[in-house]
């Protein structure tokens, strides 16, 4: 007898370099997170970690006997630009992280929204993250900063904690509702 | 909650669009290699410069007219000393800035005299490519006008080549749809745009429709939400 071939549902968790994208998958996986990293090499990149995800990463979480959801990150760096597209189609919805203290992050955060919202306008969220730590924008401000209406939910995560991780998803998950 | 960064990566015209989106009151402190500025705001408009030796002597005053008294200026004068102070301000390109909300006590006869959106169009006609790509980073973004739009386009004294491209923002056209029916330099539209957004004359279009691109019904998402508040 052959095993049932699951349905695949895609969220994509987009983000600037070291928002936290491959964190905030693993909180929330069943599976120990499939990466694709690389040795970071840039300056400026290499002081915030050692390795970052050049393909994408995903993890999965089983719906039932059918249905699968997988989380699929997008790499931060611009020069993977060309994995957006791949990811973009077919999704359900989209993510996208930001790194609450560092300001200059907020610009590629623009740019993945802006460029999402022209070719793939799924429905999306913006997660503001590291709100644990010092220095952190209010989301508020992110919202501003990121030229986003107020119809768009611009939530506050700290993706080492699930139940930031499963309140920004459940956010995301009600405004596909939304559309259906 | 925080407001700091760094003026190589997050202009003025950036900073200057938080304050004003949310009309805040406060003190923005810029700290370059050899100048430190406190810049007094009232509802988000820029009211006064104040050039300061060390950061903490902006934090002894709680009142503006200890401000104004300690300066030595009169607040008849207040706009003239802005008008003097701004370009120095503006010029600082490297350094570090933070805003602290409340704080100050500003006297109700006190208010700003030139209008913060007159001050972002002005930058915005300076910006590099790099910064423009920062905010109109794609050529197929389609922009609409905001519902308050005209007292924004009055408040930001445009020029005649701005209000142009203003007139073709119809939640239609792209941004190279723009570019082809004015023939202007891709850079100076792109400047244009920026300040556009960052005044609040235009916005990113609202989608009225998202692809959701699987077949969800309402019972598997109903599934999806269930699983995920378990885990």
């Amino acid at each position: 007898m052959t095993a049932k071939k699951q349905k695949q549902i895609k969220i994509v968790i987009a983000g600037p370099y070291a928002a936290g994208k491959t964190q905030f998958i693993n909180t929330v996986s069943e599976i120990q997170t499939v990466q694709t990293e690389a040795k970071t090499t840039r300056t400026g990149e290499k002081e915030k970690k050692d390795h970052t995800t050049v393909a994408m990463d995903f993890g999965r979480i089983t719906i039932d006997d059918e249905h699968v959801l997988y989380l699929f990150g997008t790499p931060g760096q611009e020069r993977f630009e060309f994995m957006w597209d791949i990811l973009g189609k077919g999704m359900v919805g989209l993510v996208v992280l930001v790194d609450s203290t560092d300001p200059s992050t907020f610009h590629e955060a623009r740019k993945i929204i802006n460029y999402f919202e022209s070719r793939y306008p799924a429905p999306f969220v913006v997660a503001c993250n590291k709100q644990d730590l010092k220095g952190a924008w209010d989301p508020k401000d992110i919202r501003t900063a990121l030229d986003l209406d107020e119809d768009i939910k611009v939530l506050p995560l700290v993706a080492l904690d699930k139940e930031s991780v499963k309140n920004v998803l459940l956010v995301l998950l009600e405004e596909i509702a939304k559309h259906l | 909650m925080a407001i700091t960064g760094n003026l190589e990566t997050f202009n003025f015209i950036d900073i200057f669009q938080i304050l004003k989106r949310d009309k805040k009151d406060g003190i923005l402190v810029v700290e370059s290699p050899d100048k430190k500025f406190a810049v007094y705001f009232k509802n988000g408009d820029m009211l006064y410069i104040r050039e300061v030796a060390k950061v903490f002597y902006i934090y002894l005053d709680l009142d503006f007219k200890h401000v104004l008294k300690k300066e030595g200026i009169d607040k008849d004068d207040l706009h003239q000393f802005l008008i003097a102070r701004l370009p120095i301000l503006l010029a600082v390109k490297k350094g570090t800035f933070s805003f602290t909300p409340g704080f100050i006590k500003y006297p109700p006869d006190i208010e700003p005299s030139i209008p913060i959106e007159k001050i972002m169009m002005y930058l915005s006609r300076q910006l590099t490519q790099e910064e423009v790509d920062r905010k109109i980073s794609d050529m197929k973004l389609v922009f609409e006008k905001s519902d308050n739009w005209e007292e924004i386009a009055r408040r930001a004294h445009l020029n005649s080549v701005e209000k142009k491209v203003l007139s073709l923002i119809d939640g239609n056209r792209t941004v190279e749809d723009i570019l082809n029916e004015t023939n202007m330099n891709r850079l100076n539209l792109q400047r244009i745009l920026y300040g556009f957004l960052a005044t609040g004359l235009i916005r990113r279009k609202k989608q009225k429709k998202r692809k959701i691109g699987f077949a969800l019904t309402k019972n598997l998402l109903n599934k999806i939400m269930a699983k995920i508040k378990g885990l």
